[in-house]
């Protein structure tokens, strides 16, 4: 028969392993919590800056305007008109101009399925790796874009998404 | 050695090594408030950018400073309708740093229960607006930058147009020029509060330019009187309405009620003197708020010209300040920037 | 402890005190980094600027063919149909009827509905 008198320390191994266990639960766990906080903020700001110029670029000057300067660029397949005047206003501060970047693409209906094609092309700042927000508008064309951007659309009265992608360089 | 000791150190080193895990999270936990800074930015910029303010009518832009008190919220919108448009009458009373105190912007546009530290600050693409107020940002402040467009108000500019010149009118009769402001036209929901003319909100400027030619050529007349200027309501709901003349204190220069300038020369609503070329005349809003009008009122400005036989001018008739005569400016891109620590 | 002097005990006590404190100590401090955290989150999860967004499509939609049901505008609404749910994984519906007279003004009867799996918003608006 084998002596008893170990249980006890049995135990107390036991216990002293689930507090550890506990312990190192509780630092993973305060630790992995606010590293994805950090990066949430700039995104918010970001995509609520990108947000506001898509929508301010779609609302005209005057009431007489019949299409905005956002429906125009997309009408003309103006994408260096497009990226000048986006990137302007995003970068448009009090003080020093921001240093933000974009990358723009539309998206299309033709028959059952949903195209793409890309309006502005992303710069040389662009490596793959930066934190990008995407932001989108809705934007309401009366035919096909008078200058055809390389794919075949379908000419009649369609709605468009425009999506752009932004970054801090 | 003893294993209790043993135990009780063991529990001693986790305890430690917990603390020592917390210490970035403790350096973390401090610098959140960086994160909370953010999250006020945030709510200051959709408070500024997205809302009209309370009041909305009459605006919180026109409370005087003994009415400061009812301002509950200050917001920059036209309406709530279309957030990112600001008004500029908003604007001009928001960056108006002798009228609100430090407390004023942190009780009414900040909110919250510290006292955050603040920077506000808007700038027009063509910089007509440059305007900020608060202290300089230190590094490691909240912000958050809204792109915006600003509605200035339209300015009827009137020059010379010949069914004004009535020169068959009798030579002893005074002279009427009419400028005709029908709210429920310049109010029709059909064109939206970022294009609208609303004179309950915005000033309403005239301008006569080139009054000269209005002048009484055969009588060689090189100038006219301006008796005065009036202002007359006519309800159109009511039964039988009629043009009643509004009871304004019309012998007081009062800048925040009206400006009145008779060839660039300042003068209150009763001139009695000449001129030869050129009539200004802005309506503030804190004054059409005194007139008491609905989204129905007809107000007529009247201009009276009066020089006795022969009369000096031959402007006459009703001009109608809509928005076919009234050029409204197109809106200007601006952004608006809001720090806070 | 086991068949020893026990004369130690208190150190056991006093570490199990501490580490209890500790426990507490670091809930609130993870508390205060979740405030910062969850504002951002609620701002960026919560589709404030899609939802706009889609109104004024909407709103468009409706500026420019009104309460017509045809060809052309039923290819215009499956287009934003098609795109949100393939672009922006929302399902969005919406309908236009013809004017009614609503204090004195002919305005449609829009109804706007969206739900993007987390958020789901349902309007029904006279424009």
């Amino acid at each position: 028969m084998v002596n008893d008198g170990g249980q006890l320390y049995t135990m107390e191994g036991v216990a002293a392993g689930l507090i550890m266990l506990l312990t190192a639960y509780i630092v993973i766990s305060t630790t992995s919590i606010y590293t994805p906080g950090d990066t949430h903020i700039p995104d918010m700001q970001l995509e609520q800056l990108g947000s506001d110029v898509l929508a301010m670029m779609d609302t005209p000057n005057a009431k007489d305007d019949d299409k905005s300067d956002l429906e125009r660029f997309i009408a003309d397949n103006n994408s260096d008109g497009f990226r000048a005047a986006f990137l302007d206003y995003c970068n448009m501060t009090a003080g020093d101009t921001d240093d933000l970047h974009m990358s723009a693409s539309v998206t299309y209906r033709s028959g059952d399925s949903v195209g793409e094609y890309q309006f502005v092309g992303a710069d040389n700042t662009w490596t793959g790796r930066e934190s990008a927000v995407r932001v989108t508008r809705w934007v309401q064309l009366s035919e096909r874009p008078a200058v055809l951007p390389g794919v075949s659309i379908e000419n009649r009265s369609q709605a468009v998404l425009v999506e752009v992608l932004l970054w801090r360089a | 050695m003893s294993l209790d000791f043993l135990a009780g150190f063991t529990i001693f080193m986790l305890a430690l090594i917990m603390v020592v895990s917390m210490v970035p999270g403790l350096l973390a936990g401090l610098e959140s408030s960086g994160i909370d800074y953010d999250a006020v930015a945030y709510r200051t910029g959709v408070i500024l950018a997205e809302d009209p303010g309370w009041p909305v009518y009459p605006p919180w832009e026109m409370k005087t400073e003994a009415y400061k008190d009812e301002i509950d919220r200050m917001g920059l919108a036209v309406s709530k309708d279309t957030p990112n448009i600001l008004l500029s009458t908003k604007v001009n009373a928001f960056f108006n740093y002798t009228f609100f105190t430090e407390d004023d912007y942190r009780s009414k546009a900040i909110f919250g229960d510290v006292p955050y530290s603040y920077n506000f600050s808007l700038r027009s693409e063509d910089w007509t607006y440059n305007n900020a107020t608060g202290g300089t940002p230190p590094s490691g402040h909240g912000y958050i930058r809204r792109a915006v467009k600003i509605k200035e108000p339209g300015v009827a500019n009137i020059s010379y147009n010949s069914s004004f010149n009535e020169t068959a009118l009798d030579a002893s009769k005074p002279r009427v020029f009419t400028v005709r402001l029908n709210f429920s036209q310049l109010l029709d929901p059909e064109r939206g509060p970022a294009y609208r003319i609303d004179p309950r909100t915005e000033p309403v400027n005239i301008t006569i330019t080139e009054f000269g030619r209005y002048l009484n050529g055969t009588a060689a007349a090189t100038n006219a009187t301006l008796k005065d200027v009036t202002f007359w309501k006519m309800d159109p709901t009511t039964p039988m309405p009629r043009f009643t003349k509004i009871p304004f204190s019309y012998n007081t220069m009062d800048p925040d009620l009206y400006t009145l300038f008779l060839d660039r020369t300042q003068n209150d609503l009763v001139p009695g003197t000449n001129v030869s070329d050129n009539i200004s005349l802005v309506l503030k809003p804190a004054a059409t708020s005194i007139f008491t009008l609905d989204q129905n009122s007809i107000l007529d400005i009247r201009f009276t010209f009066d020089d006795g036989v022969p009369q000096r001018t031959f402007m006459n008739g009703t001009y109608l300040y809509d928005y076919d005569n009234v050029t409204c400016p197109p809106l200007k891109p601006a952004v608006l920037e809001v720090a806070i620590w | 402890m086991a068949c020893m002097n026990e004369d130690g005990q208190w150190i056991v006590l006093m570490g199990l005190l501490v580490a209890v404190g500790l426990f507490f100590l670091a809930l609130i401090i993870n508390q205060s980094v979740l405030v910062g955290q969850t504002t951002a989150e609620g701002v960026l999860e919560f589709p404030k600027n899609d939802i706009r967004d889609l109104r004024e499509a909407v709103f468009d939609y409706v500026d420019t063919f009104g309460g017509a049901n045809n060809l052309t505008t039923g290819a215009v609404r499956q287009d934003i149909v098609a795109i949100s749910l393939e672009r922006k994984n929302a399902v969005v519906n919406f309908s236009v009827e013809s004017q009614v007279e609503v204090s004195g003004h002919y305005l449609h009867p829009v109804t706007i509905h969206y739900y993007n799996g987390v958020t789901e918003y349902n309007e029904n608006v006279y424009y």
